[in-house]
């Protein structure tokens, strides 16, 4: 079954390791993400100022050219992505105005009928968590993880449709099916401090030390996000705040660890915070 | 545009859709702001200013501080969304052309490192 795939401008770059372990681990679950034939940046953050089409005219571009693969779905695994495809196309569907407007401005007629799709609710609902567990090995028998989900995948709760806004729960029914302990992490949903490492850094420094030390109070032994920019503050301040070690890691990686796909494949290579004892533990 | 008075809680609620004087004061959006240790008037005051009437926000810094996690808006009990206020605030100072941040002030190595996501939506928020 091949779905199309949005992968976003960092996952082509500096987020490869993210694209690559999604792909590769889905594939081995019988889902072929096929990318999409043309696309853009999706503009990475939701406009805010009501009325700022403009802000929206990215995503509603690779929206309508999604919907020409006539599939139904888009996946996207990049929080941002997701946040902001999944929030303008909740706009072209529910608001005759930002329709309009969008169509027009792009001489397109797209009604907002896709589902966009997280890989999360791929694995939750077309492999299914029970199916899962029995794909996987025992390597990650007990390890403690941490879910990470941070601040772009769960809000606003009316759009975005991922659960309680401050307490989702489909990354530790995804942990558990891998055979993994889902650690109590009071700060799952919080933000890492996001672009303002651009602005405010001691800002984003003050945020990873409070995640780092709510994953190390619950006992995680790694970190998992979906978001390229939460992994990237949280490693780049890694070095001052995570006395314990503990690694951040895509969750799709954690996913290819348990299906024993080779780490080459997984761009698990020259990390801060080495993987490597966790992945002991999952070759044992 | 001079900012004046009533005239900015006025424009605020016209760009953001949201209603300032909804707002009860509880203080829920300061305690769970990400940027709270950092602000120099917290979501709440932001809000109580608004009310007052008082031009003066657009010169304080929260609004570009706020990293727009919605954690306020989750949890407003009135339902206000603060982050589209905070956005409003920062879009009132785009129009007049008062940024913070500027290609310029980026050093190599950071540009090297971070993904390109941050620079976007760095970009999109915090500079005119």
């Amino acid at each position: 079954m091949s779905i199309p795939y949005f992968p976003g401008c960092t996952l082509h770059v500096k987020a490869k390791a993210l694209d690559d372990s999604t792909r590769a681990a889905l594939a081995v679950l019988g889902l072929e993400l096929s990318g999409l034939p043309e696309w853009t940046c999706c503009g990475t953050v939701f406009p805010l100022a009501r009325n700022n089409y403009i802000g929206m005219v990215a995503s509603a571009r690779i929206l309508a050219n999604a919907a020409k693969q006539g599939d139904g779905r888009l996946v996207t695994v990049c929080s941002f992505c997701y946040h902001v495809l999944k929030r303008v196309n909740h706009a072209v569907r529910n608001s005759d105005e930002a329709r309009t407007k969008l169509n027009d401005y792009l001489e397109e007629d797209y009604d907002g009928q896709l589902r966009v799709l997280h890989p999360l609710e791929l694995l939750r609902d077309e492999v299914g968590f029970g199916a899962l567990r029995n794909r996987v090995g025992a390597g990650l028998k007990g390890t403690r993880v941490a879910c990470y989900y941070g601040c772009m995948l769960s809000r606003p709760a009316a759009e975005m449709d991922f659960g309680d806004p401050e307490d989702p729960a489909v990354m530790e029914k995804f942990v558990a099916a891998l055979g993994g302990e889902p650690a109590d992490f009071s700060w799952k949903t919080k933000c890492c401090g996001s672009y303002q490492v651009l602005n405010e850094q001691g800002l984003v420094a003050g945020r990873v030390k409070d995640i780092f030390q709510a994953a190390a109070a619950g006992g995680a032994q790694v970190i998992i996000t979906s978001c390229p920019l939460c992994q990237y503050n949280l490693e780049a301040h890694s070095e001052a705040d995570n006395h314990s070690r503990i690694p951040v890691l895509y969750f799709a990686q954690l996913l290819g660890i348990a299906l024993e796909i080779p780490i080459n494949k997984l761009g698990l290579a020259g990390r801060y915070a080495d993987p490597e004892a966790l992945l002991q533990g999952a070759r044992r | 545009m001079t900012g004046t008075g009533i005239e900015v809680t006025l424009k605020v609620r016209e760009i953001s859709g949201q209603n300032p004087f909804l707002c009860m004061q509880c203080g829920l959006c300061s305690a769970g702001c990400t940027g709270k240790g950092t602000m120099d008037m917290l979501p709440r005051q932001v809000m109580r200013l608004l009310q007052f009437g008082s031009g003066k926000l657009l010169d304080e810094r929260s609004m570009w501080i706020c990293t727009t996690c919605l954690t306020c808006t989750a949890r407003c009990p009135r339902g206000i969304d603060v982050a589209r206020v905070m956005e409003a605030l920062r879009a009132l100072n785009q129009r007049r052309g008062v940024s913070v941040l500027a290609p310029a002030d980026l050093g190599a190595e950071i540009l090297a490192d971070v993904p390109q996501m941050a620079l976007t939506s760095a970009f999109r928020k915090l500079s005119a």
